[in-house]
């Protein structure tokens, strides 16, 4: 059977039912708690299993005449009616041996009832319990599929408890917990669904009738309660109910309902009138119900709370995997080792995935065993004959976050067994620098293999260009024999978010201007994240560093272009206006939780995630910042910002760089000047933080190398591995 | 032989009961509902007392605590709605298939042999309403025989409460 299967149906069954084991598993795990509340409620007697019949009920009926019943409850009290309780009671608990009253019976409590109702009927009465019933069905498919998908997954039932490589929390806590749970879940799923089907009589659960012969009804010999031999023989623990006589008529006799069967008693001879085993069918739904509820054992109560829990935890985790699943980051139906074309991926956004993806469909569609995951998970592929690499570029030519350990990763000896024929295609953008760089290097370094045997020269996309994406698929297509469309599989940008402007200083400034957006307030987005705007509305993407003000304005700190394609639209934006933009999580320059000290080194517009980080410096984090600007005027932009943030102590030095006054210093120099400062900061586990252009940064690395060399003699990389060191530039 | 006996006692009691209620002039009964042994969810049952006309007279006992079913009982519901009476005191547990219960009814001397009926009134959750489950005529002979149902009750005895 193929591993698809199982997650197929495993899925279909989960979502089919969510929504009702959700709800049952919420309420199941309320009414667990409900055995052991009411065996609070109750009053503490002596064991049953001590006292015998003919020991209490003599007792019982000289203390109470009109006692009419007597039931052992599930909690092993005992239960009397009568009207000879005091206050007029008419049930309450009673001693076994003294028949002592103990109070009176207490109403199950009303939230209970309710929940308990919510639970098996959904309050639809019938339909409501066919519903419950289906679901507890589908709860036990789904174990079931579960499970097998759990034996194949661990290739073979005998490895069913082994180790499980933990590749996300949701998916590894997934396995994890469904291995222990598995028969606490299935326990309570075969229950409810056997209850169910009891409701629905679907078993004939057929009720013991007993028929007494009345015409063989003897009134002699007399015998006295304590002597009839079927009441010295039980004890109050087999018991469940007494009936007592209706009236002193020979007629009239005791009903007893024991755990296995049903007996009637003469009441003047003692005598068996008649005995009927209970039906196998009547058994297991008592037994069921004493599983299925928990009642009989509150340690059991506990382990079933316990697995209504992991039910709610596996519906979330479940669905997580799922999602990440259909976002295309791990989706593969074949193993890196059976398939014969592999995708590897370097993207920091996750553009170039959508490239990928569109591209892995496509061969998965022609039936290609394929396998498509990160340039960071390279590995060994035995079975491969092509190898396509998708990769774009970070900054000034490095690696993008998920490629970030490749090169690495393909010096080791990580091998390939037979040759592969490769292609790379680079994305990127002409507007920057370094165009396409990592593609590049990924190209060279994988030319140097001696496995790998180039199938195309290296191809580059420019802005998501149609036309260049074309140009590859095709020459693929040619060298490869196998056809797929040369069609662009791009997706239309979604999960958009209305932003409407507040203010926009761009009508004041000739070429940098401050422009802020106000949010929805749950909208998640922290200083130094990305705002992605498609200011032609089409595939063209701008990304602008975010600084985030007041916990509900974005603020970006924008130089306008000469034909400046976002710049230029930012520009033209009033107060007032809205647009639709995307906002992508860049993590890695977020503000560092746990640093005693923070130096923000920017020039230009790089400013910008700074100016929202210090605005929330609430925990006063030292910080020092260094700012180049060409002049004074593109200073006093951010000048009333600034006082704001030194008066609240949010910032604690400011030292500026300006490269058009008279004394022509730039941040290279100011860094320079502090370098013992900066050194002893580092040293004390401080975190750097760059923003600002390319230059810049190149510059400001060569001061920070040489600081780091004199004054702590470590190399910066060593810094920059351990996150002390963090740069967005541009 | 038996049921002589049982008339006999009965009738003794009774009177007995009615000297002994000076005041109130009512008589305490107990009451035993055996259920036939059909499936499904416990019965919700009234028991009240008629006059000739079928007209409701007095509650007498409700089994079934939970308010929200009563309109189940419709003709009951129907005519306690337009004039209600406190039920707490003479209300107990709803009663399911095969069980019994017996509860203590108190009935009026005055109304005993003349011409009323005790109506026992039964609905179960998705299943038929029964207005006359039974019905038992209000007389020193009804109240002595056992009477049986034709929905969920089997049968109904009485006996004097002591």
């Amino acid at each position: 059977m193929n591993l698809s299967i199982w997650r197929y149906s495993h899925l279909t069954l989960a979502v089919s039912s969510f929504l009702f084991l959700a709800l049952a598993a919420i309420t199941g795990i309320i009414l667990s708690f409900e055995p052991a509340l009411e065996k609070i409620n109750r009053p503490t007697t002596p064991s049953l299993s001590q006292v015998t019949l003919a020991e209490s009920i003599p007792v019982w009926k000289k203390q109470y005449p009109s006692i009419s019943q007597v039931e052992v409850d599930d909690f092993h009290s005992l239960v009397a009616k009568s009207s000879d309780f005091p206050k007029d009671i008419q049930e309450g608990y009673i001693h076994p041996q003294t028949g002592e009253f103990l109070g009176a019976t207490k109403q199950k409590g009303a939230f209970f009832e309710w929940i308990n109702a919510l639970h098996r009927s959904l309050f639809l009465h019938e339909l409501g319990r066919f519903f419950v019933g289906l679901t507890a069905f589908l709860l036990f498919l789904i174990t079931i599929s579960g499970i097998l998908l759990l034996i194949q997954r661990q290739q073979g039932i005998r490895n069913f408890f082994k180790g499980i490589p933990k590749d996300s929390f949701a998916q590894y806590y997934h396995v994890i917990l469904s291995r222990w749970s598995l028969l606490p879940i299935l326990l309570i799923a075969l229950t409810g669904a056997y209850l169910s089907l009891v409701r629905f009589e679907v078993f004939p659960v057929a009720k013991v009738n007993l028929e007494v012969d009345f015409d063989k009804i003897k009134d002699t010999p007399q015998k006295k309660l304590e002597d009839f031999p079927i009441f010295k023989n039980t004890s109050l623990s087999e018991v469940k109910s007494i009936e007592f006589p209706f009236s002193e008529d020979p007629e009239d006799y005791f009903t007893i309902k024991l755990k296995d069967r049903e007996i009637v008693v003469n009441q003047i001879t003692g005598e068996i009138l008649a005995q009927q085993a209970y039906p196998f069918t009547q058994i297991m739904s008592t037994l069921s119900l004493d599983l299925h509820t928990g009642r009989a054992s509150i340690i059991l109560a506990i382990i079933l709370a316990i697995a209504s829990g992991n039910i709610l935890f596996f519906i979330y985790t479940g669905f997580a995997i799922t999602f990440k699943r259909l976002s295309g980051k791990s989706k593969n139906q074949f193993t890196a080792e059976e398939s014969r074309f592999v995708i590897l991926v370097g993207s920091e956004n996750g553009s170039t995935w959508d490239f990928a993806n569109g591209f892995y469909q496509q061969l998965i569609k022609l039936g290609e065993k394929t396998y498509i995951s990160t340039l960071n998970e390279y590995q060994s592929y035995p079975s491969a004959e092509h190898l396509v690499v998708f990769t774009s570029t970070y900054g000034a030519g490095d690696a993008p976050n998920s490629a970030s350990k490749f090169q690495e990763l393909l010096s080791t000896d990580i091998s390939q067994p037979s040759s592969i024929q490769i292609s790379v295609i680079g994305f990127g953008s002409r507007a920057y620098p370094d165009f396409c760089q990592f593609a590049y290097e990924v190209h060279h370094s994988l030319g140097s293999k001696s496995w790998a045997k180039p199938l195309l020269d290296i191809h580059t996309v420019n802005d998501k260009s149609e036309e260049d994406y074309a140009l590859w698929a095709e020459a693929w297509s040619a060298k490869t024999g196998i056809s797929i469309s040369s069609k662009a599989p791009l997706k239309q940008p979604n999960n958009f978010r209305n932003l409407e402007v507040v203010s926009n200083t761009s009508n004041q400034h000739d070429d940098t201007f401050l422009i802020k957006f106000k949010t929805k307030r749950w909208t998640k987005v922290k200083s130094g994240d990305l705002l992605a705007i498609y200011p032609a509305n089409d595939h063209r993407e701008r990304l602008y560093s975010i600084g985030v003000i007041d916990k509900s304005e974005i603020q970006l700190s924008v130089r306008l272009h000469e034909n400046g394609l976002g710049s230029g639209f930012l520009h033209r934006l009033k107060a007032g206006d809205t647009f639709k933009a995307k906002i992508v999580q860049n993590s890695h320059f977020h503000f560092p939780k746990n640093s005693p000290e923070v130096i923000m080194i920017c020039n230009g517009t790089g400013i910008g995630p700074f100016l929202g980080m210090l605005s929330q410096n609430n925990k006063q984090v030292p910080c020092h910042l260094y700012a180049g600007f060409r002049d004074k005027s593109s200073l006093g932009l951010y000048q009333s910002q600034l006082d704001e943030y030194s008066q609240q102590k949010k910032l604690n030095t400011l030292t500026v760089a300006l490269s058009r006054e008279t004394e022509k210093l730039y941040v290279g120099d100011l860094i320079k000047k502090d370098a013992h400062q900066i050194a002893t900061i580092l040293k004390n586990g401080g975190v750097i933080m760059i923003c600002g252009s390319l230059a810049m940064q190149k510059d400001v690395m060569v001061v920070l190398e040489q600081i780091c060399e004199k004054e702590l003699s470590q190399s910066l990389s060593h810094y920059q591995a351990h996150e002390q060191i963090l740069s967005d530039c541009y | 032989m038996f049921k002589f006996l049982k008339l006999a006692v009965i009738a003794l009691i009774v009177s007995l009961g009615v000297s002994n209620t000076t005041q109130a002039q009512t008589t305490k009964y107990k009451c035993m509902i055996q259920m036939t042994n059909y499936m499904g969810e416990g019965a919700y049952m009234v028991v009240s007392i008629v006059d000739a006309k079928g007209a409701y007279d007095k509650t007498l006992y409700v089994l079934g605590s939970d308010k929200k079913w009563y309109k189940d009982l419709k003709e009951w519901h129907k005519a306690f709605s337009k004039k209600p009476s406190n039920l707490s005191a003479i209300t107990g547990a709803s009663v399911t298939g095969g069980d019994r219960s017996v509860v203590v009814l108190e009935i009026e001397n005055a109304k005993l042999n003349s011409n009323y009926k005790i109506r026992f009134e039964s609905a179960v959750e998705d299943k038929p309403y029964y207005v006359k489950d039974l019905e038992v005529p209000l007389t020193t002979d009804g109240l002595a025989a056992k009477s049986e149902g034709t929905g969920y009750i089997r049968y109904v005895r009485f006996s004097p409460a002591n």
